[in-house]
């Protein structure tokens, strides 16, 4: 059963550890199994002038959404969820990442549901913030 | 297809709405998993996040040499995808635009199930000068 955390404003803290080697796990994942700036050093070198690969941000992505799963619950955000990041540093190998969110509103729909809007963002350990946006979730009951 | 048949990608000549083809994939148990270590999440469901159906659809329109660097990504979620069924991605320019001298294109995927089902869409905020950004981080450079 699907359950909001309606009683709850903030967002479980999810932190995660980058290493190369966890990058390249999440590159392999894709289907055209290319050398790119996340899995290749000299490439993003090459394209970015940096000393090293960068994750995805769409590993982000991938963080806030366990974020947002695990305060809306499984049922409601896997067939609502919505995460939207607007990415401002790059996270690399070595960095720790958290995930904080924010209720922003509830929105009561026509239908007896409430859209949850949440603002979101990615922290690495300098406290520099890599990412920002909004995660939503329609949720029933 | 190999790179060296696709047409050369080349900012001013595409256009904000054009197609950019369809692809499928079937989604395995295994890619799942590895996933689900890449993200160290036991409970993701979505390795298409990985996938990057929308990067992947341009790269298989396109032979892009110029890069990019990922300035945004939104994910909207419609259903849980089931591993063994086949995934059809459909991908679009969806936008392109000059911001701050700095070329952006936003390229789109809407994914399906082979029994119909969406699963995602997901959408991505390319700045196609990704030079700029390497210097922005590292001014030394």
């Amino acid at each position: 059963m699907a359950s909001a955390r309606l009683d709850s404003e903030t967002l479980p803290v999810i932190t995660k550890h980058i290493t190369q080697d966890v990058i390249n796990t999440f590159e392999a994942c894709g289907i055209l199994n290319r050398a790119n700036i996340h899995n290749d050093p000299e490439l993003a070198s090459k394209r970015l002038g940096t000393t090293y690969a960068i994750a995805s941000g769409r590993m982000s992505i991938a963080f806030c959404t366990e974020a947002m799963r695990k305060f809306i619950g499984a049922e409601d955000f896997h067939r609502s969820g919505n995460v939207n990041l607007k990415f401002l540093r790059p996270v690399k190998h070595g960095d720790t990442v958290s995930v904080h969110g924010q209720v922003n509103s509830r929105q009561p729909q026509d239908d007896g549901t409430t859209m949850v809007v949440v603002d979101v963002y990615c922290e690495n350990q300098n406290g520099d913030k890599t990412a920002v946006g909004q995660a939503s979730a329609v949720v029933s009951g | 297809m190999a790179a060296q048949d696709l047409p050369l990608f080349n900012y001013d000549d595409v256009q904000i709405g054009e197609e950019l083809g369809s692809y499928e994939y079937e989604l395995t148990q295994e890619m799942i998993d590895l996933y689900r270590k890449a993200v160290d999440d036991p409970d993701a469901v979505f390795p298409t996040i990985a996938v990057k159906h929308d990067a992947t659809s341009l790269a298989l329109a396109y032979d892009d040499q110029t890069g990019s660097i990922n300035a945004g990504n939104e994910i909207d979620l419609y259903n849980q995808p089931v591993p063994g069924k086949k995934i059809r991605v459909t991908g679009r320019i969806h936008d392109k635009f000059v911001r701050r001298e700095k070329p952006y294109l936003v390229i789109e995927a809407t994914a399906t199930d082979e029994d119909g089902r969406l699963i995602e869409r997901m959408r991505t905020y390319q700045i196609k000068k990704p030079e700029e950004l390497g210097k922005k981080w590292h001014p030394q450079g």
